[in-house]
């Protein structure tokens, strides 16, 4: 052990005194305790409540129709997380970036915080009994003058109980059935599996398969109900061996397809050629022509079905005859006997029952334009901004005598209502839903609301009880005890199955509707001017807008793009090429619908004849951009989507028609043409993304199976001898050639480690670790230990908190960032207000302008690198690979980090932690330059303090807050922390229940969310934890293991699925 | 040529800190002034400024309360002024002040209930042992003998108005550490630390006063004494 460093210069603590100089004068007036104010007990103490300690209510996400059930977290009588509820079959205990976001619509700043009504042509407060008066007298108007049959109610699509009790309220007031819309929702797949299998969706088993085909399905993209999808995809290609290999057909590499093994460029709209050339009902000369591949790419296709054992073919698409393309396919799983083995129509999933689609709500707009729709209620949906401009919806609901709002947040169809009846948020109200067939997921209220707000159900029966004709009918006295009343066993069956969240049950089912009248205008197919085909999709994470009012949505970056706060269009760099534009050149696109800009984002996995554009962002308020009508609110009120949405991005659904998919009835999205300009300017894109490539640095590392089969094989030959381990690992890597980390990039073996010590990863207390911050090192050969050692002054390191990232599992879907910044109080650092200062007067409000100069703040995000395909700019090169990889801090043993910091503020905790520690940290940053993974973060602003500009979290979303996790104020580093507070917790529940820790007893907040579950937490010191054996993996590597940094963070191989030769 | 100008800039560094020095020196005294303007009339003039829940506090409550109980010795490693008629909270980190004592909105007399009537710690501050908040009485615990004890007194009056309206007691906050750091009070009453090591003798206080100064020299010292883990993150996260 070396006490005195060898290099000459200013050592940390000599340092520190210079610096005490200068900081001493300053700290007199730095600290106080203004946060001191008051205890407030309870009046009497609520059943079951400890504070300070974490009550978890089991209950039903509403964010998508495929209602995972959901344990919300509530400390002192406030929801702090959501995760997915372990009892649930349907998404054991995985959720999805969106749903863990709806705390977010929770606590959302522009919620609606009490009724509203449309008073001298402004939205003002009124009170509920006036407003229920309003809405009683006005349905009285409508049915006494005999228009009730004319209203319309368009509900965002749900399932459970609801829709049905809606659909009867409806009819008691002689009105139709209610439209349920849903934007996001795969229209041609639903068809196809209703005309082929006769039901909406069955069970997809991956598992089953050992071939996966996907005709533009973007099944890791929020296709269907993609919880249960994604975990079913993880299982399946986790089991490495034996694992499906997948295809993916379409013009635009989605994130599904970049998972995919293979990719088939096909023109857009050219799947239906190929599945017909498939079924043998084209010749493949014509099928290759139209789809604009090769006659060989066909063929192998058509072959590795045909010899696959089992297959799975899968769906997707927007365009005008996806659902024709979906029924093909379909009928070919039939005939290659998939049904009733990979696919499952036995045991039907219920998210898509009582879906209305697009066309009827078109239908709606026709009659509201008419002039015959005498009221109209919209709740949750959002009809203005999702619909295409051709719908003329808004225009149609000027034309509506009263239009009813039970929207709780302002949106552009709200802001046009003469009455909001704000709905509770899903995290307050009650409710059921049945995912599948006689499982009930419960839902319940995690907490009091936050704002004067009522559950919709309730205010229909308060207004039915208000009408003299339906008092006797509506004897119940809410919603919840109607529930009640119907829940098989009453109320005490009910209150045992409410902590389980789950029970056998089955909810009120609607009466079935009719698909209706699809008759508006079929699409012509790429019709128009135009080089280029336009591919429209829905964003992974924000859908077709919904997800644009919450900052963690709008700031976690696209899985694909990496583009967050911004619009963007892809084209690929031929393309570019070929127009003269580079990355950020705004572009201008036009199609016979309307004509947007936006910057270039070029993208390898896009055709060259081909762009795309997400949906999701661009709402903009249609009246007033702001209004404060709002009693005693400081804050000004936002219309439009609310603060966090206004003036970001363009919405793509300006460039559509309009047009139909005539089986459907979906708007056919993809089938445009796009004449794209260039206007000569530049943007920055807002991308989180440092480069696409790795050069060589093998981060994301992957290998085949006949790579891992080969290695085996030769460390079973060189067992016994005394070749080191890391030879055997580099001979490893070269076996599998490829593009990994060779010994040659980095000069040899000399990085040999001081002390002999061998540069592969040695799990739980063998790993050297730094025994003190100056970098002094503990190895293997060495008496030191570090703080191993019985002797060390900690003397009691017992454990190495460790964790595994499964890059065969992971997806790249980004819903562990989410989790890490609901768990760790992460402020979002893009929104207009939180821009630096330009000037002393002028701000940077650009959305995002933070993270242009690279200061987003996610302890976790997800990389994504590209291998191949490095002539992109002169060939079209399909066969790229692409590698995810969820970097956070490695926990390094020999952590760089540590002995650059001049204050102590990081050092080695004993149980193998890298720790921040907040109040030593001055800001000086050298730990980030020093950071070979750029996993420290550091707060330019003041994000966590309310009194500052740039505050994160605008009242009420500080409710959102883990109390667990200091909120980090300005001028402080910060980074992964292993979700100490997690472990700390569960060491201080083991000593409060005098035991040991269990195994695999508590893990962090990514790998519980991860729908994957890609990611492994524990102590790798332990054999019995689940992370100490997959340590020992084949798969495994370190990140930069080279750089001797120890890391506690092991990494397992993708394993890319070839084409055996 | 650059390593000249590199030299030249140090005296510059040093004016620019010396300016900033000098400026927030400056906006804290204004800040102060402020402070002091906002104090209610009769706050008596020593209290500390830059405590907000302070501004009401003087050192007579704390004289007052050393009759039940010899005022402690000071311990902590802060070095800086101690002598209670200069305020004794002078410098205690970012944590309350020790000694600091508010008059609380009822009067609550802790030797009364714990020495006379035998109640433990625990009756009332139910959480100690289960959970890192200590945990209050509600007003209903208090209302459960109060609703028949000791009815006509004028503190327990304020008590049972207090639960009449439907409203909790607002305790004054006295105990306070910085919000980096993390005490879960069921791991140290587990593991063998009374409430007085760190509260004092509470149940010969008749007003309560912070008896240790929670600085974390005061923390350290006691975890190196028992053997408990002292690196950072064990409270720090």
């Amino acid at each position: 052990m070396s006490t005195e460093s060898g290099a000459t210069g200013v050592k940390r603590r000599d340092f520190l005194k210079i610096l005490g100089v200068t900081s001493a004068a300053t700290a007199v007036t730095g600290c106080n305790t203004d946060h001191v104010r008051k205890l407030i007990p309870y009046v009497s103490n609520p059943d079951n409540t400890v504070p300070g300690v974490s009550n978890y209510f089991a209950s039903t996400c509403r964010e998508c129709a495929t209602s995972c059930g959901i344990l919300v977290e509530t400390r002192d009588g406030r929801a702090l997380k959501i995760e997915g509820n372990p009892n649930a079959e349907l998404n054991r205990g995985a959720l999805c970036a969106k749903g863990q976001s709806a705390l977010q619509g929770l606590y959302n700043p522009d919620r609606f915080r009490q009724p509203m009504a449309r008073k001298n042509g402004q939205l003002t407060a009124v009170t509920w009994d006036e407003a229920l008066q309003t809405l009683a007298t006005k349905l009285g108007e409508v049915r006494s003058k005999g228009q009730a049959s004319n209203a319309v109610f368009i509900n965002q699509h749900e399932i459970g109980s609801f829709p049905a009790v809606l659909d009867n309220w409806l009819r008691d007031y002689g009105m139709p059935a209610h439209l349920s819309y849903d934007a996001d929702a795969p229209a041609s797949a639903i068809a196809a599996n209703k005309a082929a299998y006769g039901v909406a969706w069955p069970t997809l088993d991956f598992d089953a398969a050992s071939l996966i085909v996907s005709f533009g399905a973007d099944f890791l993209d929020g296709w269907g109900p993609s919880v249960p999808l994604q975990l079913a995809w993880a299982d399946a290609r986790g089991k490495v061996e034996g694992a499906p290999r997948a295809i993916y057909i379409g013009a635009r590499r989605s994130l599904t397809g970049l998972n995919a093994d293979s990719w088939i460029a096909c023109r857009p709209g050219s799947e239906l050629a190929i599945i017909q050339f498939l079924r043998g009902s084209k010749p493949v000369a014509d099928a290759a022509a139209a789809a604009d591949v090769s006659v060989a790419t066909l063929e192998g296709l058509k072959k590795e079905i045909a010899e696959a054992k089992r297959s799975l073919l899968l769906a997707g698409g927007n365009g005008v005859d996806s659902t024709q393309v979906a029924t093909e396919v379909a009928e070919y799983n039939k005939s290659l006997g998939n049904v009733g083995i990979t696919i499952k129509p036995a045991s039907p999933l219920g998210i898509y029952e009582r879906l209305d689609v697009s066309a009827a709500v078109f239908n709606a707009a026709d009659r509201m334009n008419a002039g015959s729709v005498p009221v109209l209620f919209v709740r949750g949906a959002n009809p203005v901004h999702t619909l295409p401009k051709s719908v003329k919806f808004a225009e149609g609901l000027a034309k509506v005598a009263f239009k009813v709002s039970f929207t709780n947040v302002p949106d552009e169809t709200t802001e046009l209502a003469d009455l909001v009846l704000p709905d509770h948020h899903s995290l307050e109200s009650w409710g059921d839903a049945e995912p599948t067939a006689n499982t009930l997921h419960l839902q319940q209220p995690a907490m009091e609301p936050v704002f004067n707000t009522r559950a919709t159900a309730d205010v229909l029966i308060a207004v039915a009880k208000m009408d003299t004709a339906l008092a006797s009918k509506y004897t119940m006295t809410d919603y919840r005890s109607w529930l009640v009343s119907r829940f098989p066993g009453g109320q005490a069956a009910q209150m045992l199955a409410l902590p389980k969240g789950v029970a056998s049950a089955s909810s009120l089912r609607a009466a079935g509707r009719a698909a209706g009248d699809l008759g508006r205008k079929p699409a012509a197919a790429f019709a128009g001017a135009g080089d280029f085909h336009l591919v429209i999709n829905a964003s992974p994470t924000l859908g077709t807008g919904a997800g644009a009012n919450k900052p963690w949505l709008v700031e976690l970056p696209d899985p694909v793009s990496k583009i967050a706060w911004q619009s963007w269009v892809e084209m690929h760099p031929m393309a570019c090429k070929k127009l003269g534009v580079t990355r950020g050149d705004l572009v201008t696109i036009e199609t016979s619908a309307g004509k947007v800009t936006l910057p270039v984002y070029n993208y390898l996995g896009i055709r060259p004849d081909t762009i795309a554009v997400s949906l999701g962002l661009g709402h903009k308020s249609q009246s007033n951009r702001k209004f404060d009508a709002d009693g005693d609110r400081k804050v000004p009120f936002y219309s439009g989507y609310g603060r966090y949405a206004e003036g970001v991005g363009i919405n793509a659904v300006d460039l559509v028609s309009g047009d139909t998919d005539a089986l459907s009835g979906a708007i056919a999205y993809t089938s445009m043409k796009a004449k794209v300009t260039r206007t000569g300017e530049n943007i920055d894109l807002i991308t989180t993304e440092g480069s696409a490539r790795q050069h060589s640095r093998g981060i994301g590392q992957a290998s085949t199976l006949a790579a891992l089969v080969a290695a085996r094989t030769k460390k079973e030959a060189s067992h016994g001898a005394t070749e080191g381990a890391a030879t055997t690992q580099h001979d490893a890597n070269a076996a599998e050639g490829g593009h990994e980390l060779g010994p040659k990039e980095w000069g040899g073996n000399e990085h040999a480690f001081v002390g002999g010590a061998p540069t592969e990863f040695l799990p739980g207390l063998k790993s050297p670790v730094a025994n003190d911050a100056q970098g002094d090192l503990g190895t293997q050969d060495s008496k030191d230990k570090g703080m191993y050692s019985e002797k060390h002054w900690s003397g009691m390191a017992k454990r190495r908190w460790a964790m595994t990232v499964d890059l065969s599992r992971c997806t790249g879907c980004s819903a562990c960032v989410t989790a890490c910044y609901s768990e760790n109080n992460i402020p979002t650092v893009g929104a207009t207000w939180q821009g630096r200062a330009l000037s002393p007067t002028v701000w940077d409000t650009r959305p995002g302008a933070n993270i242009l100069k690279g200061r987003e703040m996610a302890w976790i995000r997800l990389e994504r690198y590209f291998e191949g395909a490095e002539d992109s700019e002169n060939v079209f090169d399909p066969g790229f690979d692409t590698r995810f990889v969820p970097m956070m801090c490695q926990h390094c043993g020999n952590a760089p980090c540590e002995p650059v910091c001049p204050v102590y503020a990081t050092y080695h905790s004993p149980d193998g932690l890298n720790v921040q520690v907040y109040n030593r940290c001055v800001g000086t940053r050298y730990c980030s330059n020093n950071c070979p993974y750029k996993v420290r973060y550091y707060n330019w602003f003041g994000y966590g303090e309310p009194g500052r500009r740039q505050y994160a979290f605008p009242e009420p979303m500080q409710m959102q807050l883990n109390p667990d996790v200091t909120v980090r104020g300005k001028g402080v580093m910060e980074k992964c922390t292993f979700c100490v507070q997690r472990i700390r917790e569960a060491e201080t529940r083991a000593d409060l229940e005098q035991r040991p820790l269990q195994a695999d007893e508590f893990t962090t907040a990514c790998a519980q969310a991860c729908p994957s579950k890609a990611i492994t937490f524990g102590d790798a010191a332990d054999p019995t934890w689940t992370v100490a054996k997959q340590v020992e993996d084949e798969r495994a590597y370190h990140v930069f293991e080279v750089l001797n940094t120890y890391t506690a963070v092991v990494y397992l191989k993708k394993i890319n699925h070839t084409v055996e030769a | 040529m650059t390593q000249r100008k590199k030299w030249a800039a140090i005296p510059g560094f040093f004016l620019v800190a010396a300016i900033a020095a000098g400026l927030s020196a400056y906006s804290g005294a204004t800040a102060r002034e402020a402070d002091a303007a906002q104090a209610p009339a009769g706050a008596n003039k020593l209290a500390y400024p830059s405590f907000s829940g302070l501004s009401g506090t003087n050192l007579d409550g704390v004289r007052n309360n050393t009759e039940a109980m010899a005022l402690p010795k000071i311990t902590g490693d802060s070095g800086l002024k101690l002598d209670p008629k200069q305020g004794p909270w002078a410098y205690s980190g970012a944590s309350s002040p020790q000694n600091y004592s508010p008059e609380q909105p009822v009067k609550f007399p802790h030797p009364q209930h714990v020495q006379k009537l035998g109640m433990n710690c625990t009756y009332c501050h139910y959480s100690a042992g289960k959970a890192q908040d200590p945990g209050l009485p509600t007003v209903a615990t208090c209302m459960g003998c109060h609703s028949l004890v000791a009815t006509g007194k004028p503190e327990i009056k304020k008590l049972a108005a207090y639960y009449a309206k439907g409203q909790p007691v607002p305790w004054q906050r006295m105990h306070k550490v910085p919000e980096y750091v993390h005490f879960p009070h069921s791991r140290h009453a587990n593991g063998g630390v009374t409430c007085q090591t760190c509260h004092g003798e509470v149940q010969k206080m008749t007003q309560v006063f912070q008896y240790s100064s929670l600085n974390m020299g005061w923390c350290v010292n006691c975890h190196i004494e028992r053997k408990a883990r002292y690196d950072c993150s064990t409270c720090h996260y």
